[in-house]
């Protein structure tokens, strides 16, 4: 297990520089100076590449890349050409809000998803069990931002119960933070949850037909009790599969909810900086979120080889 | 001798399939019962159906009385008691009937916690019941995962489960079908010498040579005949048991095989009146009428017996 996880991270690590590479390598493929669209249409040339050796973008590329990697490693993202701000604080205060409002979301999707795909499995003859699946399979034809639309439509505009929008820090009242995560949350998690009922009642009857099930209610345990103790570790490793995946998605997914629901997190971030053509920002936005899902998938294989004896 | 499971007018149904008809036999203390027969011929729902664990939609009906207690037709609830401390089952397909994630040893220690015994009691016991399905190393077995262990150890571990809180009548279900012939001897030997009061089911009609006393022939959800091995086996009197015999024998290099013709009939396909008439050599227009099961000691339901 030691040696796995050492590898493994190895791995991770590996895989984070590679897209490092391939991040850098298609922002300076793009087309446009940081200095020209700093300085307009009507700078001198002189000013342009004076303008250009004060950002270093007159280096070569490589040198350009480790100085921006050596930076990264040390959770220095560089200073902002638009701004002149520094990108890391940004990013740090950002990558907390979209922290909290993806795993908001996965853990609803969760608490949807156990209690309902289970239900739907153990009475997938009866007309309850099918209504489940109808209901999930109709979940998964909406898309997380037209799921928020609806949401601010009848809760927001409707019933005036919440907010539509707008975030208010946790430190500053932690009553309005929750109450203007609540719509955000329900819009992610609703839909993933949907989703992930369908695969944890799929797992859940392929576990409800193993020989080790009758083998527990031979021992003297009701149904209920064998599936309890035997199913639901065994159910779980394909969900963790998924869920993996979807925690993924949930990033993406994100960035567009962030916009719905106007939330100061990395989508909102990423869309402003591609606005303002904010180059050096996009870049380390996107290694953010690209880090992010292998942190993810890392995450997931270590978690498989924690539930399944036989991977360890 | 009053007997330990008594079992009468037992018949198993999906739908308005009926796949057991009308069953009805008797194992005493200590004894060791083979039920035979061809895949298809409701062994298996037999043996279900006496533990309760019959699949969705399949329903019993009928009596069956363990030591004066009631198996079939009574609450889930009070069934679930008996099982795995009064009788208990091992099945067919060891390398998946034992939970992938679990240690061996909480898997057997289990059993007896369910049935009141407590926690550091019980892990202890598994050992030793390890150790009493002679598994070299049971304490090292304990800790192992199934994974670990091979076919043979895996089937012992059931075994270790099935005994754990001694039950009064163990039910084995082709234990050693899915072994190899070298663990298989060895497997027959330890529930001959282990098990309290035994029904076995198999269609390997050797194994309940060496193994049983006595002996169900099941065909088409009947027993067609019942008897001592010994004598159902030298003196096989219904035309079924006769054919299977014949089957199973060895014949010399060159005859034909023998075999019974046909196959067996799917579900609800058996004729009616004698379920054996449409694969019988001998049927004759008598047999559209069901014989019964007659015959004191040695019983048999056909119209025209061998011998």
């Amino acid at each position: 297990m030691t040696l796995y996880l050492v590898k493994r991270l190895g791995v991770l690590l590996a895989s984070t520089a590679a897209a490092a590479v391939v991040v850098f390598a298609f922002m300076a493929l793009l087309p446009g100076d940081p200095a020209e669209i700093a300085l307009g249409v009507n700078a001198t040339p002189e000013a342009v590449a004076e303008l250009r050796s004060q950002f270093g973008t007159d280096r070569a590329p490589v040198v350009q890349f480790l100085d921006w990697a050596g930076g990264l490693a040390q959770g220095d993202f560089g200073t902002s050409y638009v701004t002149g701000a520094p990108i890391g604080p940004q990013i740090g205060d950002r990558l907390g809000v979209t922290a909290v409002l993806v795993l908001g979301g996965m853990v609803l999707a969760l608490l949807i998803a156990v209690p309902l795909g289970t239900f739907a499995a153990v009475h997938h003859r009866n007309l309850l069990g099918a209504a489940i699946s109808v209901a999930s399979q109709l979940g998964i034809a909406i898309p997380a931002f037209l799921a928020g639309i609806l949401l601010v439509f009848v809760f927001a505009v409707q019933a005036q119960a919440l907010p539509s929008g707008g975030y208010v820090p946790i430190a500053e009242n932690p009553a309005e933070w929750l109450r203007g995560l609540v719509l955000p949350w329900l819009s992610l998690g609703l839909v993933q949850g949907a989703v992930l009922t369908r695969y944890v009642r799929s797992a859940v009857l392929d576990v409800m037909r193993e020989d080790y099930l009758r083998t527990a209610r031979a021992k003297g345990r009701g149904a209920t009790g064998a599936l309890w103790r035997h199913g639901l570790r065994n159910a779980s490793i394909p969900v963790v599969t998924v869920l993996g995946l979807q925690l993924a998605t949930l990033l993406i997914g994100a960035v567009v909810v962030e916009r719905v629901f106007v939330i100061p997190g990395l989508g909102d971030l990423l869309l402003n900086g591609v606005a303002q053509r904010d180059l050096l920002l996009v870049q380390g936005v996107v290694m953010v979120l690209v880090a992010a899902v292998l942190l993810i998938n890392f995450v997931v294989d270590v978690a498989y080889r924690l539930l399944d004896p036989r991977l360890r | 001798m009053s007997a330990l499971l008594t079992v009468e007018g037992l018949s198993v149904g999906a739908d308005s399939v009926e796949l057991v008809h009308d069953l009805s036999f008797t194992i005493g203390p200590g004894e060791r019962v083979g039920l035979i027969g061809e895949s298809g011929s409701g062994k298996s729902l037999t043996a279900l159906s006496l533990m309760g664990l019959l699949p969705e939609g399949v329903v019993a009906s009928g009596t069956a009385r363990l030591g004066g207690r009631d198996l079939v037709g009574v609450q889930e609830a009070r069934v679930k008691r008996l099982r795995g401390s009064e009788l208990s089952m091992v099945f067919q397909e060891p390398m998946t009937a034992l939970n992938p994630l679990m240690r061996v040893g909480a898997q057997v220690a289990e059993v007896m916690t369910l049935h009141g015994r407590s926690r550091q009691d019980a892990r202890q016991r598994a050992v030793e019941l390890l150790a009493r399905v002679r598994l070299p190393e049971p304490a090292e077995i304990a800790r192992a995962y199934p994974h670990q262990l091979s076919g043979g150890q895996r089937q012992r571990v059931m075994l270790a489960i099935a005994l754990a809180n001694e039950p009064r009548l163990l039910i084995c279900d082709e234990p050693t079908t899915a072994l190899d012939v070298t663990v298989q001897k060895q497997m027959l030997e330890l529930i001959a010498e282990v098990a309290p009061a035994l029904l076995f089911i198999t269609h390997d009609l050797a194994v309940v040579a060496s193994v049983c006393e006595r002996v169900l022939v099941m065909y088409g959800g009947r027993v067609v005949e019942s008897g001592p091995v010994r004598e159902v086996f030298t003196h096989p009197r219904h035309r079924y048991t006769e054919g299977l015999l014949a089957a199973s024998r060895l014949t010399p290099r060159g005859t034909r095989l023998p075999t019974i013709s046909g196959s067996v009939p799917a579900a609800g396909r058996f004729p009616s009146g004698c379920v054996f008439r449409n694969r019988c050599p001998h049927a004759t227009p008598a047999c559209e009428t069901a014989p019964a099961l007659t015959g004191d000691g040695h019983a048999f339901a056909c119209w025209h017996p061998a011998g």
